[in-house]
Protein backbone atom coordinates (compact mmCIF):
# COMPACT_ATOMS: atom_id res chain seq x y z
CA UNK A 1 0.00 0.00 0.00
CA UNK A 2 1.00 3.58 -0.93
CA UNK A 3 1.95 5.59 1.93
CA UNK A 4 -0.80 8.37 2.57
CA UNK A 5 -0.04 11.95 1.11
CA UNK A 6 0.64 15.08 3.57
CA UNK A 7 -2.34 15.20 6.05
CA UNK A 8 -3.46 18.70 6.42
CA UNK A 9 -5.68 19.91 8.98
CA UNK A 10 -6.49 23.62 10.35
CA UNK A 11 -7.04 23.93 14.54
CA UNK A 12 -9.33 26.44 15.87
CA UNK A 13 -9.19 27.36 19.28
CA UNK A 14 -11.51 29.87 20.43
CA UNK A 15 -13.97 30.58 22.75
CA UNK A 16 -17.12 32.31 21.57
CA UNK A 17 -19.15 32.69 18.35
CA UNK A 18 -17.82 34.10 15.65
CA UNK A 19 -19.20 37.49 14.74
CA UNK A 20 -17.88 39.04 11.47
CA UNK A 21 -17.73 38.14 7.71
CA UNK A 22 -18.34 34.79 6.30
CA UNK A 23 -19.52 31.75 8.36
CA UNK A 24 -17.06 30.06 9.86
CA UNK A 25 -19.17 26.27 8.78
CA UNK A 26 -19.14 27.99 5.45
CA UNK A 27 -15.59 28.13 5.60
CA UNK A 28 -14.57 24.97 7.53
CA UNK A 29 -16.70 23.36 4.19
CA UNK A 30 -14.56 25.25 1.68
CA UNK A 31 -11.20 23.83 3.71
CA UNK A 32 -12.37 20.56 3.62
CA UNK A 33 -13.23 20.54 -0.39
CA UNK A 34 -9.27 21.86 -0.23
CA UNK A 35 -8.44 18.00 1.20
CA UNK A 36 -8.19 20.06 4.62
CA UNK A 37 -9.65 18.94 8.21
CA UNK A 38 -10.82 20.91 10.31
CA UNK A 39 -10.94 20.18 14.28
CA UNK A 40 -12.08 23.01 16.34
CA UNK A 41 -11.16 23.53 20.77
CA UNK A 42 -13.47 25.70 22.63
CA UNK A 43 -12.00 26.91 25.14
CA UNK A 44 -14.22 28.30 28.65
CA UNK A 45 -13.38 29.60 32.33
CA UNK A 46 -16.35 28.42 33.69
CA UNK A 47 -19.62 28.40 31.90
CA UNK A 48 -19.57 31.08 29.48
CA UNK A 49 -19.56 29.05 26.27
CA UNK A 50 -23.51 29.09 25.66
CA UNK A 51 -25.54 27.02 23.48
CA UNK A 52 -25.16 29.03 20.45
CA UNK A 53 -21.37 28.68 21.03
CA UNK A 54 -21.33 24.64 21.40
CA UNK A 55 -23.72 24.82 18.16
CA UNK A 56 -20.92 26.71 16.13
CA UNK A 57 -17.82 24.62 17.16
CA UNK A 58 -19.75 21.47 16.68
CA UNK A 59 -20.83 22.33 13.20
CA UNK A 60 -17.50 23.70 12.22
CA UNK A 61 -15.72 20.25 13.09
CA UNK A 62 -18.62 18.21 11.21
CA UNK A 63 -18.69 20.87 8.24
CA UNK A 64 -14.67 20.80 8.06
CA UNK A 65 -14.93 16.77 8.73
CA UNK A 66 -12.98 17.13 12.04
CA UNK A 67 -13.26 16.79 15.79
CA UNK A 68 -14.19 19.38 18.80
CA UNK A 69 -13.97 19.27 22.15
CA UNK A 70 -14.73 22.00 24.58
CA UNK A 71 -12.34 22.38 27.69
CA UNK A 72 -11.04 23.76 30.19
CA UNK A 73 -7.56 25.32 29.71
CA UNK A 74 -5.93 22.84 31.92
CA UNK A 75 -6.45 20.27 29.45
CA UNK A 76 -5.67 22.17 26.23
CA UNK A 77 -2.74 20.56 25.87
CA UNK A 78 -3.44 17.16 26.09
CA UNK A 79 -7.01 18.25 24.04
CA UNK A 80 -4.71 19.55 20.91
CA UNK A 81 -2.75 15.99 20.75
CA UNK A 82 -5.64 13.77 21.09
CA UNK A 83 -7.61 16.07 18.39
CA UNK A 84 -4.60 15.83 16.11
CA UNK A 85 -3.97 12.55 16.51
CA UNK A 86 -7.92 11.29 16.21
CA UNK A 87 -8.73 13.52 12.82
CA UNK A 88 -5.67 11.86 12.07
CA UNK A 89 -6.55 8.43 12.03
CA UNK A 90 -10.04 9.21 11.20
CA UNK A 91 -8.67 10.25 7.53
CA UNK A 92 -6.44 7.37 7.14
CA UNK A 93 -9.35 5.40 7.57
CA UNK A 94 -10.89 6.57 5.06
CA UNK A 95 -8.13 6.33 2.65
CA UNK A 96 -7.49 2.55 3.66
CA UNK A 97 -11.23 2.04 3.43
CA UNK A 98 -11.32 3.02 0.11
CA UNK A 99 -8.45 0.92 -1.22
CA UNK A 100 -10.08 -2.16 0.91
CA UNK A 101 -13.28 -1.12 -0.96
CA UNK A 102 -11.17 -1.56 -4.43
CA UNK A 103 -9.54 -4.53 -3.47
CA UNK A 104 -12.40 -6.46 -1.57
CA UNK A 105 -15.56 -4.91 -4.05
CA UNK A 106 -17.99 -3.65 -2.38
CA UNK A 107 -16.59 -5.18 1.34
CA UNK A 108 -15.88 -1.81 3.67
CA UNK A 109 -13.86 -2.26 7.15
CA UNK A 110 -17.01 -2.67 9.07
CA UNK A 111 -17.94 -5.88 7.00
CA UNK A 112 -14.50 -7.32 7.90
CA UNK A 113 -14.18 -9.66 11.12
CA UNK A 114 -12.86 -7.78 14.08
CA UNK A 115 -9.88 -10.63 14.00
CA UNK A 116 -9.06 -9.15 10.28
CA UNK A 117 -9.70 -5.52 11.44
CA UNK A 118 -7.44 -5.60 14.55
CA UNK A 119 -4.91 -6.16 11.91
CA UNK A 120 -6.43 -3.11 9.69
CA UNK A 121 -5.99 -0.87 12.98
CA UNK A 122 -2.30 -2.02 13.49
CA UNK A 123 -2.15 -0.71 9.56
CA UNK A 124 -3.65 2.48 9.88
CA UNK A 125 -1.82 3.67 13.53
CA UNK A 126 1.42 2.98 10.99
CA UNK A 127 0.01 5.02 8.28
CA UNK A 128 -0.64 7.54 10.63
CA UNK A 129 2.41 8.10 12.48
CA UNK A 130 4.71 7.97 9.43
CA UNK A 131 2.62 10.32 7.12
CA UNK A 132 3.61 13.95 7.36
CA UNK A 133 1.33 16.32 8.61
CA UNK A 134 0.69 20.04 8.63
CA UNK A 135 -1.22 21.90 10.98
CA UNK A 136 -2.23 25.34 10.87
CA UNK A 137 -3.43 26.80 14.90
CA UNK A 138 -5.97 29.35 14.52
CA UNK A 139 -5.96 31.21 18.08
CA UNK A 140 -8.73 33.10 18.69
CA UNK A 141 -7.11 36.29 19.95
CA UNK A 142 -10.39 38.57 20.79
CA UNK A 143 -10.63 40.03 24.11
CA UNK A 144 -12.24 37.38 26.25
CA UNK A 145 -9.37 34.87 25.59
CA UNK A 146 -6.95 37.09 27.44
CA UNK A 147 -6.77 35.09 30.84
CA UNK A 148 -6.66 32.10 28.63
CA UNK A 149 -3.27 32.86 26.82
CA UNK A 150 -1.29 31.57 29.00
CA UNK A 151 -2.83 27.94 28.86
CA UNK A 152 -2.90 28.85 24.82
CA UNK A 153 0.64 29.45 24.78
CA UNK A 154 1.70 26.30 26.40
CA UNK A 155 -0.37 24.37 24.46
CA UNK A 156 1.40 25.73 21.10
CA UNK A 157 4.95 24.83 22.87
CA UNK A 158 3.27 21.52 23.56
CA UNK A 159 2.05 20.68 20.06
CA UNK A 160 5.49 21.54 18.57
CA UNK A 161 6.91 18.91 21.10
CA UNK A 162 4.39 15.76 19.97
CA UNK A 163 5.35 16.68 16.38
CA UNK A 164 8.76 16.41 16.93
CA UNK A 165 7.81 12.95 18.65
CA UNK A 166 5.96 11.46 15.39
CA UNK A 167 7.86 9.33 12.92
CA UNK A 168 6.52 11.12 10.26
CA UNK A 169 7.15 14.59 8.92
CA UNK A 170 5.20 17.30 10.65
CA UNK A 171 5.15 21.42 10.75
CA UNK A 172 3.45 23.81 12.21
CA UNK A 173 2.05 27.27 12.14
CA UNK A 174 0.42 29.51 14.40
CA UNK A 175 -1.72 32.30 13.70
CA UNK A 176 -4.03 34.91 15.65
CA UNK A 177 -7.64 36.24 14.58
CA UNK A 178 -8.35 39.16 14.17
CA UNK A 179 -5.21 40.36 12.87
CA UNK A 180 -3.86 43.71 12.93
CA UNK A 181 -4.79 44.41 9.34
CA UNK A 182 -6.18 41.60 7.93
CA UNK A 183 -8.52 38.90 9.36
CA UNK A 184 -5.73 36.98 10.45
CA UNK A 185 -1.70 37.24 11.80
CA UNK A 186 0.67 34.42 11.20
CA UNK A 187 2.51 35.03 14.68
CA UNK A 188 4.53 31.89 13.88
CA UNK A 189 5.63 30.72 10.21
CA UNK A 190 5.76 27.45 9.43
CA UNK A 191 8.36 25.41 11.28
CA UNK A 192 8.80 21.92 13.63
CA UNK A 193 10.05 23.95 16.54
CA UNK A 194 8.64 26.51 18.37
CA UNK A 195 10.93 27.95 21.21
CA UNK A 196 10.55 27.16 24.74
CA UNK A 197 10.47 31.00 25.33
CA UNK A 198 7.98 32.33 22.69
CA UNK A 199 5.43 34.86 23.81
CA UNK A 200 2.49 34.74 22.46
CA UNK A 201 1.18 37.74 24.25
CA UNK A 202 3.39 40.04 23.45
CA UNK A 203 2.39 39.76 19.50
CA UNK A 204 -1.97 40.36 20.72
CA UNK A 205 -4.47 42.42 19.60
CA UNK A 206 -7.22 42.52 21.83
CA UNK A 207 -10.43 43.27 20.08
CA UNK A 208 -13.90 42.37 19.91
CA UNK A 209 -14.30 41.48 16.51
CA UNK A 210 -14.16 37.38 15.84
CA UNK A 211 -13.79 36.89 12.54
CA UNK A 212 -13.37 33.09 12.37
CA UNK A 213 -14.99 32.12 9.19
CA UNK A 214 -12.36 35.10 7.17
CA UNK A 215 -9.69 33.75 9.46
CA UNK A 216 -10.16 29.81 8.29
CA UNK A 217 -10.55 31.18 4.68
CA UNK A 218 -6.97 33.07 4.80
CA UNK A 219 -5.63 30.04 6.46
CA UNK A 220 -6.45 27.40 3.65
CA UNK A 221 -3.64 29.82 1.72
CA UNK A 222 -1.22 28.96 3.70
CA UNK A 223 -1.25 25.34 2.48
CA UNK A 224 0.83 25.47 -0.78
CA UNK A 225 -0.76 22.53 -2.20
CA UNK A 226 -3.38 25.23 -3.32
CA UNK A 227 -4.96 28.38 -4.87
CA UNK A 228 -7.92 30.00 -3.21
CA UNK A 229 -10.66 29.57 -5.69
CA UNK A 230 -11.68 33.05 -6.04
CA UNK A 231 -15.24 31.75 -7.18
CA UNK A 232 -16.08 29.18 -3.98
CA UNK A 233 -15.18 31.91 -1.60
CA UNK A 234 -17.56 34.23 -3.44
CA UNK A 235 -20.36 32.03 -3.37
CA UNK A 236 -19.61 31.09 0.64
CA UNK A 237 -19.52 35.29 1.12
CA UNK A 238 -23.13 35.39 -0.07
CA UNK A 239 -24.47 32.42 2.25
CA UNK A 240 -23.23 33.74 5.11
CA UNK A 241 -25.26 34.19 8.11
CA UNK A 242 -23.71 37.04 9.46
CA UNK A 243 -22.49 40.09 7.24
CA UNK A 244 -19.20 42.09 8.01
CA UNK A 245 -21.99 44.96 8.59
CA UNK A 246 -23.63 43.81 11.67
CA UNK A 247 -20.08 42.04 12.51
CA UNK A 248 -20.36 44.82 15.56
CA UNK A 249 -23.58 43.03 16.88
CA UNK A 250 -22.64 40.24 18.73
CA UNK A 251 -19.69 41.60 19.95
CA UNK A 252 -17.73 40.16 22.99
CA UNK A 253 -17.43 42.32 25.74
CA UNK A 254 -14.10 44.12 25.52
CA UNK A 255 -12.48 44.85 29.05
CA UNK B 1 -16.95 14.05 24.21
CA UNK B 2 -16.44 14.69 20.59
CA UNK B 3 -20.33 14.97 19.43
CA UNK B 4 -19.88 13.82 16.11
CA UNK B 5 -19.63 10.21 17.30
CA UNK B 6 -21.11 10.18 20.52
CA UNK B 7 -21.79 7.56 22.52
CA UNK B 8 -25.46 6.29 22.23
CA UNK B 9 -26.81 4.76 25.23
CA UNK B 10 -26.37 1.01 25.66
CA UNK B 11 -29.59 -1.26 25.21
CA UNK B 12 -29.94 -3.54 28.39
CA UNK B 13 -29.09 -6.43 26.24
CA UNK B 14 -26.51 -6.97 23.69
CA UNK B 15 -25.08 -9.72 21.04
CA UNK B 16 -22.08 -9.58 19.46
CA UNK B 17 -22.44 -9.42 15.52
CA UNK B 18 -19.87 -11.85 14.40
CA UNK B 19 -19.81 -14.30 17.58
CA UNK B 20 -23.00 -14.28 18.93
CA UNK B 21 -21.91 -14.11 22.26
CA UNK B 22 -24.80 -11.86 24.62
CA UNK B 23 -24.47 -9.82 27.66
CA UNK B 24 -27.14 -8.24 30.23
CA UNK B 25 -25.65 -4.83 30.99
CA UNK B 26 -25.96 -3.73 34.44
CA UNK B 27 -24.77 -0.30 34.68
CA UNK B 28 -21.38 2.00 33.22
CA UNK B 29 -18.37 2.07 34.80
CA UNK B 30 -17.03 4.85 33.17
CA UNK B 31 -15.96 6.75 30.44
CA UNK B 32 -12.78 7.24 28.79
CA UNK B 33 -11.04 8.93 25.70
CA UNK B 34 -11.64 5.73 23.73
CA UNK B 35 -14.56 4.56 25.01
CA UNK B 36 -17.14 3.23 27.23
CA UNK B 37 -16.93 0.23 29.74
CA UNK B 38 -20.16 -1.30 31.32
CA UNK B 39 -20.35 -4.04 33.89
CA UNK B 40 -22.64 -6.75 32.06
CA UNK B 41 -23.42 -10.05 32.94
CA UNK B 42 -22.33 -13.15 30.43
CA UNK B 43 -23.97 -16.57 31.56
CA UNK B 44 -24.15 -15.88 35.25
CA UNK B 45 -20.66 -14.17 35.59
CA UNK B 46 -19.54 -10.23 35.96
CA UNK B 47 -17.97 -9.24 33.16
CA UNK B 48 -16.71 -5.67 32.24
CA UNK B 49 -17.18 -4.56 28.36
CA UNK B 50 -15.33 -1.47 26.61
CA UNK B 51 -17.60 0.13 23.96
CA UNK B 52 -15.47 2.06 21.38
CA UNK B 53 -16.09 5.53 19.98
CA UNK B 54 -13.37 5.02 17.63
CA UNK B 55 -13.43 1.11 16.55
CA UNK B 56 -9.43 1.48 15.39
CA UNK B 57 -8.15 2.87 18.73
CA UNK B 58 -10.46 0.30 20.98
CA UNK B 59 -9.20 -2.28 18.27
CA UNK B 60 -5.60 -1.82 18.96
CA UNK B 61 -6.54 -1.91 22.92
CA UNK B 62 -7.84 -4.99 22.28
CA UNK B 63 -4.63 -6.16 20.25
CA UNK B 64 -2.18 -5.36 22.93
CA UNK B 65 -4.19 -6.82 25.87
CA UNK B 66 -4.39 -10.43 23.87
CA UNK B 67 -0.60 -10.05 23.30
CA UNK B 68 -0.27 -9.64 26.89
CA UNK B 69 -2.34 -12.21 28.05
CA UNK B 70 -0.32 -15.10 26.65
CA UNK B 71 1.95 -13.89 30.14
CA UNK B 72 1.44 -15.72 33.15
CA UNK B 73 1.91 -12.15 35.18
CA UNK B 74 -1.44 -10.50 35.85
CA UNK B 75 -0.71 -7.01 34.06
CA UNK B 76 -4.62 -6.42 32.90
CA UNK B 77 -7.47 -7.91 32.76
CA UNK B 78 -8.17 -11.10 30.99
CA UNK B 79 -9.67 -10.46 27.65
CA UNK B 80 -12.54 -12.82 26.33
CA UNK B 81 -14.37 -11.75 23.49
CA UNK B 82 -13.86 -9.15 20.59
CA UNK B 83 -16.53 -8.66 18.40
CA UNK B 84 -19.45 -5.33 16.89
CA UNK B 85 -22.23 -4.70 18.38
CA UNK B 86 -25.28 -2.54 16.37
CA UNK B 87 -26.45 0.28 18.82
CA UNK B 88 -29.18 2.51 17.27
CA UNK B 89 -28.24 1.69 13.87
CA UNK B 90 -24.66 2.37 14.36
CA UNK B 91 -21.91 -0.78 14.50
CA UNK B 92 -19.73 -0.32 17.28
CA UNK B 93 -16.60 -1.87 17.84
CA UNK B 94 -16.03 -4.33 21.90
CA UNK B 95 -14.57 -6.24 23.79
CA UNK B 96 -15.08 -8.05 26.66
CA UNK B 97 -13.22 -8.55 29.79
CA UNK B 98 -12.46 -9.70 33.07
CA UNK B 99 -14.28 -7.84 35.63
CA UNK B 100 -11.25 -6.97 38.02
CA UNK B 101 -12.59 -5.73 41.49
CA UNK B 102 -11.07 -3.38 43.56
CA UNK B 103 -10.15 -0.21 44.53
CA UNK B 104 -8.46 2.64 42.46
CA UNK B 105 -4.92 2.84 43.14
CA UNK B 106 -4.96 6.52 44.84
CA UNK B 107 -8.23 5.07 47.03
CA UNK B 108 -6.81 1.83 48.25
CA UNK B 109 -3.25 4.02 49.38
CA UNK B 110 -5.76 6.11 51.54
CA UNK B 111 -6.81 2.72 53.23
CA UNK B 112 -3.71 0.67 53.63
CA UNK B 113 -0.98 3.23 53.91
CA UNK B 114 1.25 5.18 52.08
CA UNK B 115 4.18 2.64 52.95
CA UNK B 116 2.20 0.59 50.38
CA UNK B 117 3.17 2.45 47.88
CA UNK B 118 6.71 0.80 47.38
CA UNK B 119 5.48 -2.02 47.04
CA UNK B 120 2.66 -1.62 44.36
CA UNK B 121 5.65 0.07 42.29
CA UNK B 122 7.50 -2.83 42.58
CA UNK B 123 5.01 -4.94 40.93
CA UNK B 124 3.78 -1.82 38.39
CA UNK B 125 7.61 -1.77 37.46
CA UNK B 126 7.53 -5.64 36.84
CA UNK B 127 4.62 -5.42 34.36
CA UNK B 128 5.89 -2.45 32.61
CA UNK B 129 8.89 -4.77 31.61
CA UNK B 130 6.72 -7.09 30.10
CA UNK B 131 4.99 -4.47 28.22
CA UNK B 132 8.32 -2.71 27.18
CA UNK B 133 9.12 -5.90 26.15
CA UNK B 134 6.68 -6.20 24.03
CA UNK B 135 7.62 -3.48 22.28
CA UNK B 136 5.46 -1.24 23.79
CA UNK B 137 4.65 1.53 25.97
CA UNK B 138 2.00 2.11 28.69
CA UNK B 139 1.87 5.54 28.32
CA UNK B 140 -0.74 6.86 29.94
CA UNK B 141 0.60 5.27 33.71
CA UNK B 142 -2.12 7.14 36.12
CA UNK B 143 -3.51 6.25 39.40
CA UNK B 144 -6.93 6.37 37.63
CA UNK B 145 -5.75 3.67 35.02
CA UNK B 146 -4.69 1.33 38.27
CA UNK B 147 -6.95 -1.16 40.33
CA UNK B 148 -5.60 -2.97 43.37
CA UNK B 149 -7.40 -6.30 43.37
CA UNK B 150 -9.37 -7.47 46.33
CA UNK B 151 -8.12 -10.31 46.85
CA UNK B 152 -4.57 -9.54 48.02
CA UNK B 153 -2.52 -6.62 47.58
CA UNK B 154 -2.29 -6.76 43.71
CA UNK B 155 -1.88 -4.21 41.25
CA UNK B 156 -3.48 -4.40 37.88
CA UNK B 157 -3.55 -1.83 34.98
CA UNK B 158 -7.09 -1.44 33.58
CA UNK B 159 -6.94 1.28 30.81
CA UNK B 160 -4.68 0.44 27.65
CA UNK B 161 -5.71 3.42 25.87
CA UNK B 162 -2.40 4.89 26.02
CA UNK B 163 -0.55 2.00 24.84
CA UNK B 164 1.59 2.72 22.01
CA UNK B 165 4.41 1.51 19.83
CA UNK B 166 7.70 2.05 21.49
CA UNK B 167 9.57 4.53 18.70
CA UNK B 168 5.99 5.64 17.78
CA UNK B 169 4.66 9.54 19.58
CA UNK B 170 3.08 8.48 22.68
CA UNK B 171 -1.17 7.94 21.94
CA UNK B 172 -2.55 9.33 24.97
CA UNK B 173 -1.20 11.09 28.30
CA UNK B 174 -2.19 12.97 31.18
CA UNK B 175 -0.69 16.51 31.66
CA UNK B 176 0.18 16.04 35.21
CA UNK B 177 1.97 13.11 34.19
CA UNK B 178 3.49 13.56 30.78
CA UNK B 179 7.22 14.29 30.60
CA UNK B 180 6.96 16.56 27.93
CA UNK B 181 5.24 18.61 30.39
CA UNK B 182 7.25 18.88 32.79
CA UNK B 183 10.19 19.47 30.23
CA UNK B 184 12.10 16.82 31.06
CA UNK B 185 11.98 15.27 26.97
CA UNK B 186 9.73 14.68 24.27
CA UNK B 187 6.94 12.16 23.82
CA UNK B 188 8.21 9.93 22.01
CA UNK B 189 7.00 6.48 23.44
CA UNK B 190 10.50 4.51 24.86
CA UNK B 191 10.41 2.86 28.78
CA UNK B 192 12.01 6.11 29.90
CA UNK B 193 8.54 7.79 29.44
CA UNK B 194 6.65 5.77 31.82
CA UNK B 195 9.36 5.39 34.00
CA UNK B 196 9.04 9.25 34.25
CA UNK B 197 5.18 8.94 34.65
CA UNK B 198 5.58 5.89 37.24
CA UNK B 199 8.41 8.47 39.02
CA UNK B 200 5.79 11.42 39.17
CA UNK B 201 2.90 9.81 40.06
CA UNK B 202 4.93 8.31 43.31
CA UNK B 203 5.89 11.95 44.65
CA UNK B 204 2.09 12.76 44.13
CA UNK B 205 0.53 10.08 45.63
CA UNK B 206 2.90 10.92 48.61
CA UNK B 207 2.35 14.57 48.78
CA UNK B 208 -0.69 16.34 49.92
CA UNK B 209 -3.00 18.55 48.46
CA UNK B 210 -1.91 21.68 49.07
CA UNK B 211 1.83 21.14 48.21
CA UNK B 212 1.27 19.56 44.76
CA UNK B 213 -1.55 22.50 44.20
CA UNK B 214 1.41 25.00 44.62
CA UNK B 215 2.67 23.70 41.71
CA UNK B 216 2.67 26.00 38.50
CA UNK B 217 0.16 25.04 36.03
CA UNK B 218 2.45 26.01 33.48
CA UNK B 219 6.23 25.78 32.82
CA UNK B 220 6.79 22.88 35.32
CA UNK B 221 10.12 21.65 35.72
CA UNK B 222 11.42 18.80 37.66
CA UNK B 223 13.68 20.67 40.15
CA UNK B 224 10.26 21.25 41.54
CA UNK B 225 9.68 18.09 42.04
CA UNK B 226 13.24 17.29 43.72
CA UNK B 227 12.51 20.04 46.19
CA UNK B 228 9.08 17.79 47.27
CA UNK B 229 10.98 14.89 47.59
CA UNK B 230 13.71 16.13 49.54
CA UNK B 231 11.47 18.07 51.82
CA UNK B 232 8.76 14.44 52.02
CA UNK B 233 9.99 11.86 54.81
CA UNK B 234 7.94 9.08 52.22
CA UNK B 235 9.97 9.61 49.43
CA UNK B 236 12.79 10.52 50.81
CA UNK B 237 14.50 7.06 50.66
CA UNK B 238 13.91 6.49 47.32
CA UNK B 239 14.99 9.92 46.24
CA UNK B 240 18.16 8.29 44.09
CA UNK B 241 16.04 6.49 41.99
CA UNK B 242 13.17 8.82 41.53
CA UNK B 243 15.71 11.30 40.30
CA UNK B 244 17.33 8.81 37.62
CA UNK B 245 14.05 8.18 36.65
CA UNK B 246 13.40 11.74 36.37
CA UNK B 247 16.25 11.87 34.20
CA UNK B 248 15.45 9.73 32.06
CA UNK B 249 18.69 7.80 33.40
CA UNK B 250 17.13 4.26 33.31
CA UNK B 251 17.05 1.89 30.36
CA UNK B 252 14.97 -0.84 31.33
CA UNK B 253 12.26 -0.69 34.23
CA UNK B 254 14.44 -3.91 36.14
CA UNK B 255 16.86 -1.21 36.58
CA UNK B 256 14.74 1.06 38.37
CA UNK B 257 12.84 -2.15 40.32
CA UNK B 258 16.31 -3.14 41.27
CA UNK B 259 16.94 0.55 42.98
CA UNK B 260 13.86 0.58 44.75
CA UNK B 261 13.80 -2.12 46.15
CA UNK B 262 17.65 -1.36 47.20
CA UNK B 263 15.51 1.67 48.71
CA UNK B 264 13.41 0.07 50.42
CA UNK B 265 15.67 -2.39 52.34
CA UNK B 266 17.79 0.67 53.52
CA UNK B 267 15.13 2.67 54.88
CA UNK B 268 13.83 -0.48 56.78
CA UNK B 269 17.69 -1.42 58.03
CA UNK B 270 18.12 2.07 58.60
CA UNK B 271 14.49 3.08 60.73
CA UNK B 272 15.33 -0.62 62.59
CA UNK B 273 18.87 -0.01 63.12
CA UNK B 274 18.38 3.64 64.87
CA UNK B 275 16.01 2.49 67.07
CA UNK B 276 18.41 0.08 68.36
CA UNK B 277 21.40 2.61 68.66
CA UNK B 278 19.01 4.84 70.94
CA UNK B 279 17.99 1.83 72.81
CA UNK B 280 21.36 0.44 74.73
CA UNK B 281 19.34 -1.03 77.30
CA UNK B 282 19.83 -5.05 77.29
CA UNK B 283 15.78 -5.92 77.20
CA UNK B 284 14.64 -3.35 75.14
CA UNK B 285 17.78 -4.04 72.83
CA UNK B 286 16.77 -7.66 72.79
CA UNK B 287 12.93 -6.98 72.31
CA UNK B 288 13.97 -4.44 69.82
CA UNK B 289 16.12 -6.83 68.29
CA UNK B 290 13.68 -9.67 67.78
CA UNK B 291 11.21 -6.87 66.48
CA UNK B 292 13.76 -5.88 63.76
CA UNK B 293 13.88 -9.99 62.89
CA UNK B 294 9.86 -10.35 62.83
CA UNK B 295 9.92 -7.15 60.55
CA UNK B 296 12.39 -8.25 58.37
CA UNK B 297 10.46 -11.23 58.02
CA UNK B 298 7.63 -10.08 57.77
CA UNK B 299 9.21 -8.09 54.94
CA UNK B 300 10.59 -10.78 52.86
CA UNK B 301 7.17 -12.87 53.08
CA UNK B 302 5.38 -9.88 51.65
CA UNK B 303 8.09 -9.24 49.21
CA UNK B 304 8.04 -13.04 48.04
CA UNK B 305 4.29 -12.78 47.70
CA UNK B 306 4.42 -10.04 46.04
CA UNK B 307 6.28 -10.99 43.16
CA UNK B 308 4.72 -13.85 42.77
Amino acid sequence: MAKPATLRQILVVTDGCSNSGISPIAAATLAREQGITVNVIGVIDKNELGEQGEQEIREMAQAGGGMHDIVYPAQLAQTVQMLTRKAMTRTIQHVVNKELKQILGESEMDNLSPEKRMQVAGMVDELGEQSSLEVVMLVDTSASMKNKIAAVQQAIFDFSISLRSRSGKSKMAVCSFPGKEKHLDTLIPWTNQVEKAYQLSSSLTMSGITPTGPAITEAIALFGHIELPEKLANKYQKNSRINEEDGGFMQDHVF
Amino acid sequence: MFSNQKMPEAPLYMEGKWHGKDYSVIKELGRGANGVVYLVFHKGTKVALKVGLDSIDLLMEANVLTQLQSHNEKIGPAIYDVDDVVIEGKTHAYYAMEYVEGERLDRSLKQVGKEWLPLLLIQLLSHLHVIHQHGYVFGDLKPENMIVVKSGKQVCLIDFGGVSKQGHAVRQFTEEYDRALWQAGDRRADPGYDLFSLAVMMVRLCTDKETWNRLPSVRRHVQMLYAIIADNEHVAPYRIPLQKALEGRYQTAIQMKADILHAFHQKSVNVAGSSVASNKEGLGSKLLGGLFVVSMLLLAGSLYYLWM
